[in-house]
């Protein structure tokens, strides 16, 4: 029996026992809240404090998420007893109907489920890949790597270096996939979709002996738990590649420590070793982008103040960058090196950070 | 000739029996439907009152006709009581003011001696037609046409003659009357009718309406109300009328003053006669000396001058002689002025409150059952104050029944009042009852004055209601009575918010409930499948944990809440005046000697 079948048949005899004694059922679900999180500096991630709360079923306040929680807990059991995988719309409406004799819904809409969805994961410690609940795919991975998927009783393999420009959609669930073969130095994560395709059709992978992934914005789950096992797996450093402002930095701090909503995945979706490439704001300098800029917004400022109070941007390096952007008040974007030309980033930019180890922590 | 005697020449002394057909209105006579009320009412009530009287149990049947031309009506009311001797008939019906039993000082419906002999009045002086009685003692029976004389104030006989009854007791009185009309409206006689049933839950009434239509008034109780027991008047409560009148009635056989007090007053006693002597003196005196002198020994002793204090005490002793001598005379040769002395000096005794058991009120279960039955309610709370006094003397109880839900008809508070058991369906809004009723802040007790249907039963007992004028349809505000009437209607209010709480709570309950049980099916069916185990059975081990929760629970802040609002109450009661205090603060004083 797979882990989580056992989790979740536990969670539903323990409610049983309860029952028979007279008492009410209760999930006991850790609180996913800033409250209930902080930085493990030994183990440099975001961890999910010893807060919890119950959820019970005669509490009225509690009833209807409780029966939400039973109504996904029992869904997943079935998923996975099938070896089906849903999407989260897919499990909303698997799940949505009329409760009997009532006008009540069982879920009104996506934004009922979904965070049930991660209640289940934190209380029975799973991941929801686990549970056989997928999200959308939305990161891409290119270079020298051959890879077994498992799709219901069939296998596939795929050789990412043979996707063209493309690449291979990663998809949420990342857990089975298999490593066969790796040839690479180490992983280059870049921002967005664009700069990837760019780089793509320099072919820079092939000439740099790397592997390539697009997060596309904040990355994805599957994405974080992808670049996690290939530095944790095939020993390859891990490169965080995006634009030289807050948002930007964000994504890497995600990558890096994981984030507050899903700090209880931390151990699983965090590289701590991760290393920021660029764009720093040094950068603008050492490469004269100063014609490139834009300059900071209201929001970015604030951001950029709570960036530099984040434990693990606490150093020297970091200080000074967030320091830096803040005086000049300046951003700016991966693709600024094309006024110099297409391929500048492919030919002199990145290979000269990888080369003199230009990083930051 | 003089001049005044040429303008006096037109000068008549006019009978009550004029006075009163120049002023029916004063009696209740004006408006077409109030008149025929009015009829009703003076049948009606002396009917109760003589069934309870001789001990029976009161059955009273009406009986009202229109015979056309312009609003004439016939008005037949018909008791079981003991019947009227025959030499009583021209009395009763043909003399206002002279018949009646109302000089007891004891509670009953009527009061004045005015009631039947106007109605009599105003129906011949309508429709010119005399009044039949038919009455019987139990042996013989009396047919009698009655009219008034008008300017000699005195019963004219017509027509008399005898007849066997058959064993028929009682007394029946048919009324022709013009200008008047009848309908069920709240003013109209059907709706006095019901509410004379409300408080009279021992009556049984049978109404025939013109259309031929019979509407009974069930009796809901066989027992008769506890008979009121005549008292003596009380000496605070006695003006310097009431005691001339007293000493005239009294006063025969060379009877001194003295005696009459002592023995027709109550709470007066030989021992208190000194007492009297001395207080009589002491307001001489402060007229005299132009001075209010509470306490004889300590103006005394404020007196530096010895020749003065001599002075003084000399004028007092004449003082308590001449009082001595009033006390000692002829009791039927007291003036109006010894008579106000002597008011006066009971006003600054300290005397024991009257017996306040003579009273005969309709009690809290009579009350609760009569408007359960009358009204259909859904709930009743119902409470008898104990007996207080007013003005120091007069003995009164309130009562106060509140019907709520069900099918009291209107939204909003409904007030039924009563005096001595008789509805007052005047005047609303001149009446204490209805004062005392709008200062009550109903949202404190959780009930929304304009959307709750309330309906609130007040009745007053008294050996003498404090009416506001002769049409008897609004109680004086005098304040002990109005405090009592806020008191009782806090109470019963209390008593009603408890149950709306109550019941809210239960529905509140019941809803919970029922949000819960709502998602029974589905909880089970999902732990079924995660456990395996029988679906049906954990349904109904769910359920039953449901019901075990809110089943069970007790929940006992409500009378913590109650106490709260009690003591809001003192605050208000205290904050509305001392003048509403007065009262009791007297009568704590005196059950205190
Ligand atoms: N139906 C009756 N049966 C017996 N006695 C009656 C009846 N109607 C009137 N009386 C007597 O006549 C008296 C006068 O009645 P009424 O004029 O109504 O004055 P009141 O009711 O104020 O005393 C009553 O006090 C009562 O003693
Ligand atoms: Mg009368």
């Amino acid at each position: 029996m797979k882990v989580a079948e056992k989790r979740l048949r536990q969670l539903g005899n323990r409610m049983l026992q309860e029952l028979k004694r007279g008492n009410s059922p209760y999930i006991e679900i850790p609180v996913r809240a800033l409250g209930n999180v902080y930085f493990d500096s030994e183990r440099r991630l975001l961890q999910l404090g010893e807060k919890s709360g119950r959820r019970y079923f005669l509490n009225l306040a509690h009833a209807k998420k409780f029966m939400q929680t039973l109504l996904v807990a029992s869904y997943c059991l079935e998923l996975i007893q099938k070896g089906k995988h849903a999407s989260l719309r897919d499990v909303y409406y698997a799940l949505k109907r009329n409760l009997p004799n009532s006008k009540e819904v069982t879920f009104q809409d996506q934004s009922e489920s979904n965070p049930v969805i991660e209640d289940l994961e934190v209380s029975l410690n799973l991941l929801r890949e686990e549970l056989h609940i997928s999200a959308d795919r939305k990161g891409y991975l290119i270079g020298n790597i051959v890879l077994r998927e498992r799709v219901v009783d069939e296998t596939f393999e795929i050789d990412a270096s043979q996707l063209g420009t493309g690449g291979w959609g990663i998809p949420s669930n990342v857990e089975e996939i298999e490593f066969l073969d790796i040839q690479a130095d180490y992983v280059l994560v870049i921002e967005t979709g664009a700069m990837f395709e760019r780089l793509a059709e320099e072919r820079f992978w092939k000439k740099n002996n790397c592997l390539m992934v697009a997060t596309k914005g904040q990355p994805s789950r599957g994405t974080r738990r992808l670049i996690h096992r290939l530095y944790y797996e095939a020993n390859l450093p891990v490169y965080v590649f995006t634009d030289g402002d807050p948002y930007g930095w964000y994504i890497y701090s995600v990558i890096k420590q994981g984030s507050i909503n899903l700090a209880y995945l931390s151990e699983k979706l965090g590289t701590p070793d991760a290393k920021f490439l660029g764009v720093t704001m040094s950068d603008v300098d050492k490469y004269n982008l100063h014609g490139q800029v834009h300059k900071l917004k209201e929001g970015d400022i604030k951001r950029a103040k709570e960036l530099k109070d984040y434990p693990w941007f606490k150093n020297e390096e970091w200080q000074r960058e967030i320091n830096l952007m803040l005086e000049k008040k300046i951003r700016i974007e991966q693709q600024a090196f094309s006024s110099k030309s297409l391929e500048y980033v492919a030919e002199v930019y990145l290979p000269e950070k990888i080369e003199k180890e230009d990083f930051l922590p | 000739m003089a001049l005044a005697d040429e303008l006096f020449r037109e000068f008549r002394s006019m009978s009550v029996s004029e006075f009163f057909r120049k002023n029916a209105a004063m009696l209740g006579y004006t408006g077409r439907i109030r008149s025929l009320t009015t009829i009703v009412h003076e049948g009606v009530t002396n009917a109760i009152d003589a069934g309870e009287e001789c001990g029976k149990l009161p059955n009273v049947y009406i009986r009202i006709e229109n015979l056309g031309d312009g609003g004439r009506y016939r008005i037949t009311i018909e008791d079981n009581a003991s019947g009227i001797p025959e030499k009583y008939i021209p009395e009763v019906f043909g003399k206002m003011l002279a018949g009646s039993k109302a000089h007891r000082n004891m509670q009953s419906r009527g009061q004045q001696g005015l009631g039947i002999s106007g109605a009599v009045l105003f129906c011949q002086t309508s429709s010119g037609k005399p009044v039949r009685v038919i009455s019987s003692t139990g042996e013989k029976g009396i047919i009698a046409e009655v009219m008034i004389d008008v300017e000699k104030n005195k019963g004219k006989v017509s027509k008399k003659e005898e007849f066997d009854p058959k064993g028929w007791m009682g007394t029946r009185v048919e009324m022709e009357a013009k200008g008047v009309s009848y309908n069920r409206s709240k003013y109209g006689a059907f709706n006095y009718l019901r509410l004379t049933s409300l408080a009279n839950p021992h009556v049984q009434i049978e109404l025939i309406e013109p259309d031929g239509t019979k509407v009974l008034f069930e009796r809901v109780t066989e027992e008769l109300p506890k008979p009121p027991k005549e008292v003596k008047p009380h000496p605070y409560g006695i003006t310097a009328d009431d005691l001339l009148r007293l000493a005239r009635e009294k006063g025969g056989e060379r009877k001194s003053l003295k005696t009459i007090l002592v023995k027709e007053l109550s709470r007066f006693s030989d021992k208190r006669v000194r007492e009297l002597k001395e207080k009589m003196a002491l307001i001489l005196l402060s007229r005299k000396l132009e001075t209010q002198i509470e306490d004889l020994d300590k103006y005394l002793s404020e007196i530096q001058d010895e020749e003065e204090k001599r002075r003084i005490k000399k004028i007092y002793s004449g003082f308590l002689s001449q009082a001595a001598k009033i006390l000692r005379k002829e009791a039927r040769y007291l003036n109006w002025e010894e008579a106000d002395l002597i008011v006066n000096a009971f006003s600054r005794m300290k005397l024991l409150a009257p017996p306040t058991e003579g009273l005969s009120p309709i009690g809290e279960e009579n009350i609760s059952r009569t408007m359960k039955a009358v009204l259909n309610p859904e709930f009743v709370a119902c409470v008898t104050r104990p007996p207080k006094t007013y003005r120091g003397g007069i003995p009164f109880q309130v009562e106060v029944g509140i019907a709520y839900g069900g099918q009291v008809d209107e939204e909003g508070i409904e007030v039924f009042r009563f005096a001595n058991r008789t509805p007052l369906l005047f005047d609303r809004g001149g009446c204490a009852i209805t004062e005392a009723v709008k200062s009550i802040d109903w949202k404190r007790y959780g009930i929304d004055p304009n959307k709750d249907k309330v309906a609130l039963l007040v009745n007053i007992v008294s050996v003498h209601i404090p009416y506001t004028s002769t049409g008897k349809q609004a109680i004086a505000d005098v304040p002990e009575i109005s405090k009592e009437i806020r008191l009782a209607v806090m109470e019963v209010a209390r008593k009603l918010m408890r149950y709306v709480k109550r019941k809210k709570r239960e529905m509140e309950k019941e809803a919970k409930m029922k949000a819960l049980l709502k998602y029974v099916p589905e909880v089970a069916k999902a732990m079924s499948r995660l456990t395996g185990a029988s679906e049906e059975e954990i349904e109904t081990e769910l359920s039953e944990l449901i019901s075990k929760k809110y089943l069970s629970s007790e929940d006992f802040s409500e009378e913590e809440r109650e106490e709260a609002i009690k003591k809001e109450e003192k605050v208000i009661l205290i904050s509305n005046g001392g003048g509403l205090d007065e009262g009791s603060r007297k009568e704590a004083e005196t059950t205190r000697e």
